[in-house]
């Protein structure tokens, strides 16, 4: 298992909307550990990108491959495959009816990955990490935005997911809770966590990422590291940072 | 040989009777002196008569009460054997079912105020006339005098809205009309009778065996006078009543009404009765309709989401269509006439299967608009965790969609309690027809129907009570 394995990828992925070309012809290649940041402007299709990554959007055409393995076919290998590819959503999207506890261990012991001890032991210490241990037996709406967000961060990590795709996890935030959830983030990809993170954080994404992607219109422009992107010669993405980082 | 050709036919005819217990006799107990209940017993001229006939045979009976309108239906599709309910012979019943000879011959007379204009048949040409439905006196009114009479399911409801105005004439047979003019001194009953009739047994068409069992068995009794001895026996019964209500009626006043409605031959007990019969249906129906109702919330709601399930989602939406296209009384009535009318079912059975049938079309939609509610999100979160479809189904949105539609679904229950109040057109007895067998033995509107209603309006409460209690302890988490 090497650095440079290739875990997950995308290939000639194409999206259409009945009146749009969401995502046209995008393919990526994420490798074991990377941290895969993708930027552009609203609408230029990276959150639709991200979800037909873990088939929440069917993709009209293209392929998503894991472990050199094609995903398609039985909702059977579809759930197994979401269970090494875990989501973050803008909107958080913990279970409103579950305690903080349940919201985490409800996958793992539901999908038969572990027992429920083992779950909320794991859970705990996913807590404990947070340092929302306390919250353990509240319910989702008694916490703050950026609790939220921690919350379903490692009831993503709960899993043991293999990859983590954040779509705008901090979008939804007020500013002073910006900061724990990218914290958190960070504290991740410093553990090796393999990340494809959909943001308009960009100095975040410059300090984190391995590779920055620009999309634009659904395609991508460019990708590389970040210091290089945000010196691309290209008009549309010198653009796009001399609006941004204004 | 013709003649042993005969006693085989005959024997052939007469033979299915034999397989049977007892012999099942429809009537609609309604009709004092013919048919009525004692306290819990159904009596009568037309039972004693029934029943001696068969008696002579060997045979037992089973008296089943229904809706007068229903009684010759019952016979057609097999659900009694013989009607015996005061039933006169006309041409129009003739094509329906076949007639035994007549045992009785009865006027219907018209009843009116003491002091209204209407002295004769010639006067109530367009006049409010109130009529039973379904009897005779329906039916000669309605060819001669005015097409749209008021139709009242039975005599004493008709009466009584006589005694308040309403109408201005009652048409009834004689029998009942004696006993109601002498209980009320302001009505009176005109001389000349509106039209005299016969009485007789019906059968379904074709009961050729059981027909002549009653013909042998009528002349038998007219002829050794064991059916002037029941008549004279109902006739004395019959003062005894009428001087019974009347000094009742003298003495009326609150707790009197309240002591001859309720605790006298412990009338009470048509009501606690009723009222389990109507906790029972309401409660199995309620449990069937929700489980029918998630079980087609979730069909549809999947076909909408994933677009598979088209055929059985198509199902739902028919089975959503005629249900609720219907009135709930006719689908009652269908699924025990038709759907069950050649199998013996328990009407409380039938009940619970209509109503709950019913109710999952109503709490289907109820449900299928509370998993609507729940933002997708729920459902991607549960999908990328790697749940399936069913489970993050069951595990995230139901629960969540439950709570929102509780006070939907509490309001539903409410409607069907009250909804199973139609369970007499099938004849169970339920707690509005325990109150209606109360009304037609004390010839007192009042108090049965306000303690029917208080009894409903009381479970209602209770239910909303109970309900609150529960949509307090699912909101903690909010």
């Amino acid at each position: 298992m090497s650095k440079n394995e290739i875990i997950l990828e995308a290939s000639h992925l194409v999206k259409e909307f009945p009146a749009l070309r969401a995502v046209d012809d995008v393919s990526l290649s994420v490798h074991r550990g990377e941290k895969v940041f993708i930027v552009g402007p609203s609408g230029s299709g990276k959150s639709t990108f991200l979800r037909c990554l873990n088939m929440l959007e069917n993709a009209t055409s293209g392929e998503v491959i894991f472990h050199g393995k094609k995903v398609r076919g039985s909702s059977r290998s579809i759930n197994s495959y979401r269970c090494k590819v875990g989501m973050v959503f803008q909107h958080f999207n913990l279970f409103p009816h579950l305690t903080i506890i349940d919201n985490i261990t409800l996958a793992p012991v539901k999908t038969g990955l572990m027992n429920m001890a083992q779950a909320k032991k794991e859970a705990l210490e996913l807590l404990r990490r947070i340092g929302l241990e306390d919250k353990a037996e509240a319910y989702p709406m008694q916490l703050s935005g950026g609790q939220k967000q921690r919350v379903a961060i490692i009831r993503a990590c709960a899993m043991h997911p293999e990859v983590l795709l954040f779509d705008e996890p901090t979008s939804a935030l007020d500013p002073e809770m910006v900061g724990e959830v990218q914290l958190l983030m960070k504290d991740l990809a410093n553990d090796g966590m393999t990340m494809i993170v959909v943001t308009h954080e960009i100095a975040f994404a410059a300090d984190v990422a391995d590779r920055m992607v620009f999309m634009d219109q659904g395609k991508i422009l460019e990708a590389d590291a970040p210091a290089v992107l945000m010196n691309s010669e290209k008009p549309r993405i010198r653009e796009f940072f001399a609006k941004v980082l204004k | 040989m013709i003649k042993r050709l005969f006693l085989i036919l005959a024997f052939l005819t007469v033979f299915p009777l034999f397989a049977k217990d007892a012999v099942r006799v429809v009537t609609s107990a309604n009709f004092a002196p013919y048919e009525y209940y004692e306290g819990d017993k159904i009596v009568g001229i037309d039972i004693d008569i029934i029943t001696e006939i068969f008696a002579r045979h060997g045979k037992s009976v089973i008296v089943e009460d229904m809706k007068f309108d229903a009684v010759i239906v019952a016979i057609q599709t097999g659900k009694g054997d013989v009607a015996a309910s005061g039933l006169t012979v006309t041409e129009d019943r003739k094509k329906e079912v076949d007639f035994s000879i007549p045992y009785v011959s009865a006027k219907q007379v018209i009843i009116v105020p003491v002091s209204s204009p209407v002295k004769g048949a010639a006067d109530l040409k367009g006049k409010r006339i109130g009529v039973q439905s379904g009897t005779t006196g329906d039916s000669y009114v309605t060819d001669n005098i005015d097409k749209n009479p008021q139709r009242f399911d039975d005599a004493s409801t008709a009466v009584a809205s006589l005694l308040k105005g309403k109408l201005d004439a009652v048409v009834l047979d004689v029998e009942p009309a004696n006993v109601h003019a002498s209980k009320h001194k302001s009505l009176t009953i005109l001389a000349e009778p509106l039209t005299t009739e016969e009485y007789a047994f019906a059968v379904a068409k074709g009961q050729e065996g059981l027909l002549n069992m009653l013909n042998c068995g009528l002349q038998q009794m007219i002829d050794d006078g064991t059916l002037d001895s029941i008549r004279e026996k109902y006739d004395k019964k019959t003062q005894n009543i009428v001087q019974e209500t009347l000094a009742e009626s003298e003495k009326s006043g609150g707790w009197n009404d309240f002591y001859t409605n309720f605790i006298k031959f412990d009338r009470w007990n048509y009501l606690w009765e009723g009222f389990q019969v109507t906790m029972i249906v309401a409660m199995a129906s309620v449990l069937l309709g929700v489980f029918l109702g998630f079980l087609v919330a979730v069909i549809r709601s999947t076909a909408d989401i994933t677009g598979k399930l088209k055929t059985a989602d198509w199902f739902c939406r028919l089975y959503l269509t005629v249900i609720r296209g219907t009135p709930v009384v006719l689908q009652l009535m269908i699924i025990y006439f038709v759907v069950f009318g050649s199998v013996n079912v328990p009407k409380i059975v039938v009940a619970i299967i209509a109503f709950g049938i019913n109710s999952g079309a109503y709490v289907a939609e109820i449900i299928r608009s509370g998993i609507m509610s729940i933002d997708r999100g729920q459902m991607e979160a549960g999908r990328s965790l790697g749940l399936s479809y069913s489970k993050t189904m069951t595990l995230v949105i139901l629960p969540q969609a439950f709570k929102n539609v509780l006070p939907a679904l509490g309001n539903e229950f409410i409607v069907l309690l009250k909804e199973t109040s139609v369970c007499g057109f099938i004849a169970l007895q339920d707690l509005t027809k325990g109150g209606d067998i109360i009304r037609s033995q004390t010839y007192n509107a009042f108090m049965p129907l306000i303690a029917v209603a208080l009894i409903y309006l009381f479970l209602v409460m209770i239910f909303s009570r109970f309900l609150a209690i529960l949509e307090k302890r699912l909101k903690k988490n909010e």
